[in-house]
C-alpha cells in the first residue's frame, strides 16, 4: 500500500488505523484499480469513480443525513451560479432563473439551490414537470414556497424562456438516471435544445448518458459536478465546470483520485 | 434592510433586533413547524456558518502555534451539536480541531454528528485538564459550544460548572457559539466567561447588546417573512457570504 501511495503522491500517514473506514478502502480500491498514473508532475488527472458508492458511504458509514448533504449540495450549486453569472452581469433586475426540478434527488438539490439563489438576490422560478402528490409535502418544496418562490405549473414556451429568464438551471436527472427519457422530459429536452439563454446543469445534463455524454443533446454553458465529476463530464464543452459538494476533509480527499483542494472556505471549485 | 424590489421608499436603517430567550424559541419552532426546516439541516447551516466566522476571526495564518489546533468544547444539547458540525467544517478548512464532548446526547440525531466527526479523524478528548497551562500551550483558541439559549443559565450542572471555571482562566481566546455559556440569554453576565469573539446565530440575543469583543452574525437562511414578522432588520450579507461582522 505504501508503494502505491508513493507512486501516486498520496500521504498514507494520514490514513490511520481508525480512518481506514469503508470509504477510504473503497476509494483506495478505485485508486489502485482503475486509475491513471499522474505521469507529469503537477498534472491533475480527474478520474471518474462510482459517485453512487461515495454517496452511500457518506450516508451509511459517515451517518450524514440526506438533509445535510442536500443543503451543502444546493448551496454549492447556487454559489457556482452566482460565480458564473454574477447579479450585476445579468440584464434583468432581479435576474430571473428558471429552475427545472426532476422527481428525484437531483430535483431536490435544485430546490435547495433555488432557495439559496433567492437569498443571494436572484428571482428563481421552480418547475416540477412531474409533480406527484408526495412531492408537495417534501420539505425542500415547502421551504421554497415559504420563501415566496413561485412555482410554475407548466414548461414555458421557448420564446417565453428566452424573453423572461436570464438562465435555466437543469436539476432534472443525476447520476442515477438510466434508460430513455419519458414524457414530459422528452418535450422539455427538445425545448431546452432551442433556447438561447444559458443552461447550468447539475451533475448530468438532461438527455446525456452518464458515461458517454450526448453529442446532439443539450450543450449547457455550466456544469456543476457534485462530490466528483461523472465520466460524462469529459464530454462537457461549456464555459464553466464547477465542482461542488464539499463533504470530506482534505486528508481523505487525497484519496479521491487527485481532486483539487477547495480554496479556503469556498464550497465550489472551478475546474476549467 | 428591505429586499423587496417593489418598495421604492427611501431606506431608513432600522436597528438590528436583539432577541429574548422566548423569542428565540418561538422563531425556531416556526422554522421547524411552519417552514418545515429539518433540525439536522438547521444545525448543519449553523455549524457551517460558525466555522466560516471563525476563519474570518482567526485566519490560519494568524495563529501563533506551529499547528492550527483548536479545542471545541461541546455541551449535551443543540449548542453542542452545532459545535460538532463547526469542528467538522473547520477540519475541512485545514484547522486541527480537538473535541471535548463529555456528555453525549442520547438523541440519534445528535449522535450522527459525532460519527461524522469521528470519521473525519477528529480526536475526542476523554477529559478536560484542569491545569489551565496545558490548554494554553496546546491550543490556539477554545470554541465554547457548551450551553446555548435553550439552557437555563441558573441550573448549570456538573461537569459544565467546573468546565466554565477552567475556561474562565484560560489565556487563549474563547469563541462562543450563539450565547456565551453560563450567560442569561437576556442579560450579559457579570462574572461569567468572557469570550473574545461571539458568533450569534440567525440573530443576536439580548445579552449581546454592548458586547465589547468581535461580534459576528452567522447563518443566512431565514425566510424574509420571518425577518419581517419579528422585525429583525438583519444587515445585508455581502455577495454570497453567510457571515457578517457586526
Amino acid at each position: 500500500m505504501t508503494a502505491i501511495g508513493q507512486l501516486y503522491g498520496v500521504d498514507l500517514k494520514t490514513c490511520t488505523q481508525n480512518s481506514s473506514t469503508a470509504l477510504c478502502k473503497l476509494l483506495f480500491g478505485h485508486f489502485s484499480g482503475s486509475l491513471k498514473r499522474v505521469s507529469e508532475p503537477g498534472k491533475q488527472a480527474v478520474i471518474p469513480l462510482a459517485r453512487r458508492d461515495i454517496d452511500e458511504e457518506l450516508l451509511n458509514e459517515y451517518s450524514f443525513s440526506v438533509d445535510q448533504l442536500m443543503e451543502l449540495a444546493g448551496l454549492s450549486c447556487a454559489t457556482a451560479v452566482s460565480k458564473g453569472y454574477p447579479l450585476q452581469s445579468l440584464l434583468k433586475s432581479p435576474p430571473r432563473v428558471l429552475v427545472i426540478c426532476g422527481p428525484g434527488n437531483n430535483g431536490e438539490d435544485g430546490s435547495v439551490c433555488a432557495r439559496h439563489l433567492k437569498l443571494f438576490g436572484y428571482e428563481p422560478f421552480v418547475l416540477y414537470p412531474k409533480h406527484p402528490y408526495k412531492l408537495l409535502f417534501q420539505k425542500p418544496t415547502i421551504q421554497c414556497e415559504k420563501m415566496d418562490i413561485s412555482f410554475l405549473t407548466e414548461m414555458p414556451e421557448v420564446d417565453v424562456i428566452d424573453e423572461e429568464y436570464n438562465l435555466v438551471v437543469d436539476a432534472i436527472f443525476g447520476f442515477s438516471f438510466k434508460g430513455s427519457l419519458r414524457e414530459p422530459f422528452g418535450d422539455i429536452l427538445s425545448q431546452l435544445k432551442k433556447i438561447t439563454v444559458p443552461i447550468a446543469s447539475i451533475d448530468i445534463p438532461l438527455g446525456w448518458d452518464v458515461e458517454n455524454g450526448c453529442p446532439d443533446g443539450i450543450q449547457p454553458d455550466m456544469l456543476i459536478s457534485l462530490t466528483a465529476p461523472e465520466k460524462a463530464a469529459n464530454h462537457f464543452t461549456g464555459r464553466y465546470h464547477f465542482l461542488g459538494g464539499r463533504f470530506v476533509a482534505p486528508a481523505l480527499e487525497k484519496f479521491q483520485l487527485n481532486l483539487p483542494l477547495y480554496p479556503d472556505t469556498d464550497c465550489v471549485y472551478q475546474l476549467n | 434592510m428591505n429586499h423587496s424590489s417593489n418598495e421604492k421608499e427611501p431606506e431608513t436603517i432600522e436597528p438590528l433586533r436583539y432577541l429574548s430567550k422566548s423569542e428565540v424559541a418561538t422563531v425556531e419552532t416556526e422554522l421547524l413547524r411552519d417552514y418545515r426546516f429539518g433540525q439536522q439541516q438547521l444545525i448543519e447551516i449553523w455549524g457551517h456558518a460558525c466555522a466560516i466566522a471563525i476563519t474570518k476571526a482567526f485566519p490560519l495564518s494568524s495563529l501563533s502555534k506551529k499547528q492550527p489546533t483548536l479545542l471545541v468544547v461541546c455541551g449535551p444539547e443543540q449548542n453542542g451539536s452545532i459545535g460538532l458540525v463547526c469542528a467538522r467544517h473547520l477540519r475541512m478548512f485545514e484547522y486541527e480541531p480537538t473535541i471535548f464532548y463529555p456528555k453525549r446526547s442520547p438523541q440519534s440525531l445528535h449522535q450522527d454528528f459525532t460519527v461524522q466527526c469521528e470519521k473525519m479523524d477528529i480526536p475526542f478528548l476523554s477529559y478536560l485538564p484542569t491545569e489551565v497551562q496545558l490548554l494554553n500551550d496546546a491550543y490556539n483558541l477554545v470554541i465554547d459550544a457548551i450551553l446555548g439559549p435553550e439552557t437555563d443559565h441558573k441550573e448549570v450542572k456538573e461537569p459544565y460548572a467546573g468546565m466554565l471555571v477552567t475556561l474562565k482562566q484560560v489565556k487563549i481566546p474563547i469563541v462562543s457559539v450563539d450565547v456565551p455559556s453560563g450567560w442569561d440569554v437576556d442579560e450579559p453576565a457579570k462574572d461569567g466567561i468572557n469570550p473574545e469573539v461571539l458568533i450569534s446565530l440567525t440573530a443576536p440575543k439580548k445579552c449581546a447588546t454592548g458586547f465589547s469583543g468581535k461580534h459576528f452574525l452567522a447563518g443566512r437562511f431565514l425566510p424574509y417573512d420571518i425577518q419581517k414578522k419579528y422585525e429583525l432588520n438583519l444587515p445585508e450579507f455581502p455577495g454570497t457570504e453567510c457571515v457578517i461582522e457586526l
